[in-house]
Parts: C-alpha cells; structure tokens; sequence
C-alpha cells in the first residue's frame, strides 16, 4: 500500500497536476515549454523539470515523513488496542470468576450435566470466548467433563479456575473449569483497524501533498518558471520590461518579492554597466578611428615632409652645383680677362714707355693695379665659397707650427716689416689642415695689415681666457677699431677701414666666420681705436659630433 | 729639326700672344708650336690628319690648357697618357684655374706639373722663364 502510494506521488501526479495547472496560469504549459521556444535562443526548459523535481522531491519527503508518523502511530494506537482486548477478556475471565462458579460447583455438585452445559454456553457467548471446559475431580472412574465451543484457535487465552463447594465451613474442591478465549477476533479486529487507519492515513497524506503540491506551484514554482524564462531570455543590450510575476498578488509581498525586486536591480545595474561598457567601448573604438586616422595623416604628412626634404635637398644639391659651377667659372673665366688686361698693360708699359709719357705710364699703372685688386677679391670671394663646401677632413693640428708658418710667409712677403710676434707652444685642435689654415691666414694677415702703421708693432696668438677647451686668440697693437661696428665685421664685403689706409677685400673675417662655424665654435672681437684688436675663435662648442 | 720644341695648346688668342710675348721676353729659344684645341693637339702629338706627315720628334713639353673647345684639358691629357707613342711626354697643365678637382684629377691623369698662371705679368714672365729652363734645359725627356 505504502508502495503503491509512493508510485503514484512519484509518477503520475505532479506531471498531470502540473499541466492540469498550467493552464490556469498564461504563461504556456512547462510540458510544451521546449517547442514554443525552438525558434528562441532559450535553452529547452531543464530549469522547469528542476522546479518539477523539487516537487516531486518535496512529495517524496513529505510521504516518506508521514508514512513513517502515520505507521508509528499505528503501531501505537494497535498497541493500546491490543492492551485494551486483552484487558477486556481479563475482564470476562474475572466476570466468570465472581458470577458463575458459585452455580457451576452447585451444578457439578448435583451433577447437573444439562444445568451445567446451559451455565457453559450462556458463558460462551462473551466476547472471544472460544471453549469452557468443567472438569471434574475426585476418585471417580470417570470424571465428569462437560464442554462447551471448541478449541479451534492456537492463539489463546485462558485461565484456570478451581470449583469449590461450601461445606461445613470449609470448601472442597470438586472440579476446575478452564475457559479459553481465542485472541483470532482481536487479531481480526486490530488488522481492521490497522487498515482503516493506514487507508485513512494515505488518503490525508495523498490530500495533503496534493495541496502542498498546488500550493507549491501556486507559490513557488510557476514563479520561478517565470523568473527562470526571463533570465533565460535576458539580454543586456536590449530593454526589455523588467521582471513581474503575473497572477501573484501584489498586496501580500513575500521573499519572491524581495526576489524579484534584486533580480530587477540587478539587471537594471547589469544594464547600466553594459551600457557604460558599451559607451566606453564605443568612445574608444572613435578614439582609436580617431588616432588610425591620426596615424595615417602622420604617416601622409611624413612623406609629404620626406619628399619636400628629398626635393629641396635636391634644390640645394642643384645650387650647390651651381654655384661650384659659378665658383669655378669664376675662377677660370674671369681671372683669364683679368690677366690679359694687365699683361698688355704691363708689354705697353715695358715695351713702349718710350712712347709714353708719365701721365700715360700712370693710367697704366692703375690700370694693372685695378686688375691685380680684382684678381685678389677674386681668390678671396673662392677662398670664401670653398669654406662653405666641401667635406671636412679632421685631424689634430698643430696650431703653432701652423701659425710659426704662417707668419714664416708673411715676412717672407715683407721682409720690410718689423714684427714681434709671439706664439704660444704646444697649440692644438682637431680640424682640416687646408680650412683653419685658411682661418689663422686670415687672422694674422689682419693683425700684420692693422699693425702696420704702429712703430713697435707686435702680435701674439695663444690660448683665449674662455671656459671653452679650444678657445684661441690673437692680439695686435695695431689700428683696432670702433666696437660699435663690431657686428658689421663678419658681414661679407664690409670693411671698416678705407681702401687707401688698408687695402682689403672685406671678406677674409667672413671666411673665417663660416670655417669656424663648420668645426663647431664662433669667432668675435674685442677692439678700440687706435690700441689695436684681439680676435677669439673657438672649436668644438658643443664637443665633437 | 726644330729641337727641344714646345707644343702649346690654348685656345684664347689673346693668351697665346702673351705666352709667346713672355717666351720671348725670357729668351727661350725653343720653337713653339700652337693648337687651338684639343682635337687638333691629339692629331699634331699622334700625328693624324694634317700632322700625318710632320717630324716624328715630339715635343719636349706640352703646355696645356684646361678649358678647351670640343675636347678638354685633362681628357687631352688622358689620351696622351694612354696611347704609347705619347705617354711618356712631359706635360705641364697652364691654367688660370685652381680648383681643387681639377688639380687632383690632373695628378691622377699622370700630368707633370699643375702651373696656375699669375695675374701680374712680370710673375707670370718669371714663371714662364723658370719653367722654361727647368723642362727644356734641365729635365731629361724619355729617348724616343
């Protein structure tokens, strides 16, 4: 029976009881859940079956449980039943005891057999009495039975009683009756009960479940089926309406409630979050776009920038040509002019002076002289465009070997002039032999020029004051200056000096400007008229490159 | 047979009047032969075209220009340096220019003596008189 009822908890109930229910609720039936959601991204219902299962695991605790109350009860109660009969047949025996063995040993006494039997089957008719038996006792050759039922049943209970007559004050013994009950009726009666308990018992607890079991799904689980599709269908990126339960009502608020309420907030914060994600998300793919583009308009504007660079450099690689062009067209084709002018001029002056006359001999004269002045701006204005050009071969110089032999050459030119010049030893630096040569000619032709009208002229080159490792000057007592033309000096074809006091082409100091320039230092000077000037250069600024 | 000659090839007129004015004027006695240009000096020195027929005795010294119509200077020179009957001849390059190129490219050519001419004239008399003597009296040309 119990068996039989687990069956029916466990199998055919909750699937009827909850399709029979399902269609009181609108959502669809759990059963046909998995076909109306074959064209969703859902997944088919295992969340349904598990509120199922909780079901049927509820079912199966609670008939389990109250099987087990309702057969200790049973037992209970057929415990007290059982206490009860016996205590009920103790009762006819003690009944038998006082009524009727006074008229049973009167009976015995006269040897009343019919009297007796009567006696017998009037007791017999008590409950469960199955057989009265009188026996009689004394010396006979046959003792007196008389019987009444049978004693069919081995389930019994008896009791013994002696039959005594009164006489003369003492009581003697003449027989024993011995009454059995048959405990076949109590059996027969507790085994009804037991039944009708148990039937009762299932039928509650079969009602009962039902109930939990509707009251279950009323509840709980056609909520949570709600809950579980939902979230089954949630989706961050879309709004969809937040989570209700339909058919719940919403005076009496409960922990599906408070459920629904943090499932609501949570996926409202979910949403929020996704939405920030998805925004940051999207401000960063702009800003990557943004810095893509960025890239590609480095990248354009590179080359833009590297072919304006290769074509101006071929610009300037164009005009450096150019000008070397220039610089040696220059060199070539209007020194050759030059030197035809005054070599007429010099064969009219020495061949035919005869025929002329000193004002005649004088034209000529400045006519060479002309010549000879424009040939030298000529070497200076190439001496000035080679410094500019070229590459530098750098090696350690000794610039006092090369200032001793700059100056051998200057005397050797004027062997007139009377100098005193004074070269520190031991004067070095790294640079092209052939450009600072260029630079201590030029600085020393000046100082020889300038100190030319000063009666003890002298000039000294040595190391300058500077913080500047190659820091060199040279001085001379000669005509200086004014400093405030100062910065005129290096401008090319400037001269602060007329021609008639100092001849010149006024570009030597420009030359030596840009020669400096190209091993790394400056040149400036310090001068006042007429106590001579010092010119600093310096190499190798910024150090060696 | 004119000895010790020398072949001078410039192509200015005015120029040549002047170096023979200054030859002159130094006394040298040698005689002098000019060519205009640099085709006309590879004929005369391989004796070609209206050379063919002239005395096989080469120059002592050439005296040769750099800027030159048609054929230049130095690829004169290298011409002269590449052909065996020519590349022993002494030749001196009488320039007006000093770029450094050129003087470089003239020493790798094999010239002998890279000569700029002076703008003074008296120098550039001195010069001629001082070349003159070291080339045609005192150097010592290859034998034929």
């Amino acid at each position: 029976m119990q068996q039989h009822h687990g069956d029916m908890a466990a199998g055919t109930l909750p699937t009827g009881l909850a399709t029979g229910l399902a269609t009181g609720s609108p959502s669809p039936p759990p059963g046909t859940e998995p076909l109306d959601t074959s064209d969703a991204a859902a997944p088919p219902s295992p969340r349904h079956l598990s509120s199922l299962s909780i079901a049927v695991k509820m079912l199966v605790c609670v008939v389990s449980f109250s099987l087990v109350v309702t057969l200790f009860q049973a037992a209970g109660e057929l415990y007290v039943d059982y206490r009860r009969n016996l205590t009920a047949i103790q009762g006819h025996f003690d009944e038998i005891g006082h009524s009727s063995l006074d008229v049973i040993a009167t009976s015995l006494w006269n040897v009343d057999v019919e009297q007796l039997q009567t006696i017998l089957n009037g007791l017999l008719r008590l409950p469960d009495m199955q057989s009265l038996v009188v026996t009689e006792t004394g010396d006979f050759a046959s003792n007196l039975v008389v019987r009444a039922g049978t004693s069919s049943s081995k389930s019994i209970l008896f009791r013994d009683y002696p039959i005594y007559l009164p006489q003369d004050g003492a009581s003697r013994q003449i027989g024993t009756l011995r009454a059995e009950a048959s405990l076949d009726g109590v059996y027969r009666r507790l085994t009804d009960t037991a039944v009708a308990t148990l039937a009762g018992q299932a039928l509650k607890t079969f009602l009962v479940t039902l109930f939990l079991l509707l009251l279950y799904h009323h509840m709980v689980g056609r909520h949570l089926s709600s809950i579980s599709r939902w979230l089954s269908r949630y989706d961050l990126s879309d709004r969809r309406p937040a989570l209700a339960l339909p058919g719940k009502p919403a005076r009496r608020r409960d922990e599906l409630d408070g459920l629904v309420d943090s499932l609501n907030d949570m996926t409202s914060r979910l949403t929020g979050a996704y939405r920030a994600l998805a925004e940051a998300n999207a401000r960063m793919e702009q800003d990557i776009v943004a810095r893509f583009q960025a890239e590609r308009e480095v990248v354009r504007l590179n080359e833009i920038l590297e072919q304006r660079v290769e074509q101006r450099t071929r610009e300037l690689e164009a005009a450096n040509e150019e000008l070397a062009a220039f610089a040696y067209s220059v060199s070539h084709d209007l020194r050759a002019p030059l030197r035809r002018i005054e070599g007429f001029g010099q064969i009219l002056a020495s061949d035919y002076s005869a025929d002329l006359d000193d004002r005649a001999r004088h034209f000529i004269d400045r006519m060479c002289a002309g010549a000879k002045d424009m040939a030298d701006m000529i070497d200076s204005f190439l001496k000035l465009s080679r410094s500019t050009r070229g590459e530098l071969t750098i090696e350690r110089l000794d610039l006092s070997a090369m200032a001793d032999d700059v100056v051998g050459r200057l005397r050797e030119k004027n062997p007139g002039r009377e100098v005193e010049v004074t070269i520190d030893p031991d004067l070095s630096v790294e640079g092209d032999r052939r450009l600072i040569g260029v630079v201590l000619e030029n600085l020393f032709e000046n100082a020889w020029k300038y100190t030319r009208k000063t009666s003890s002229a002298s000039i000294r080159f040595g190391r300058g004051n500077g913080k500047e490792r190659d820091h060199f000057a040279i001085r001379d007592n000669g005509a200086g200056f004014d400093m405030a033309h100062a910065k005129r000096l290096f401008a090319p074809f400037v001269r602060l000096h007329r021609s008639e006091d100092f001849e010149g082409t006024g570009v030597g100091l420009t030359t030596v400007q840009r020669i400096v320039a190209r091993h790394g230092g400056r040149v400036w000077a310090e001068a006042a008229i007429g106590s001579g000037a010092t010119f600093h250069f310096t190499c190798w600024e910024k150090g060696r490159s | 047979m004119a000895v010790n000659n020398v072949l001078l090839v410039e192509d200015n007129g005015d120029d040549v009047e002047l170096m023979l004015h200054a030859f002159r004027k130094s006394r040298i006695a040698n005689a002098i032969e000019v060519v205009r240009d640099g085709e006309t000096a590879l004929d005369y020195l391989m004796r070609r075209g209206i050379y063919a027929n002239r005395d096989p005795e080469q120059p002592a010294l050439v005296l040769l220009d750099l800027k030159l119509p048609g054929i230049d200077g130095l690829e004169v020179l290298r011409q002269i340096r590449s052909t065996p009957e020519t590349k022993r001849i002494p030749v001196a390059i009488l320039t007006t220019s000093d770029d450094e190129a050129d003087i470089v490219r003239g020493y790798d050519l094999g010239v002998n003596s890279y000569i700029r001419k002076p703008v003074g004239f008296n120098a550039f008399t001195d010069m001629v008189e001082q070349l003159g003597l070291y080339w045609l009296v005192v150097n010592v040309t290859a034998p034929a």
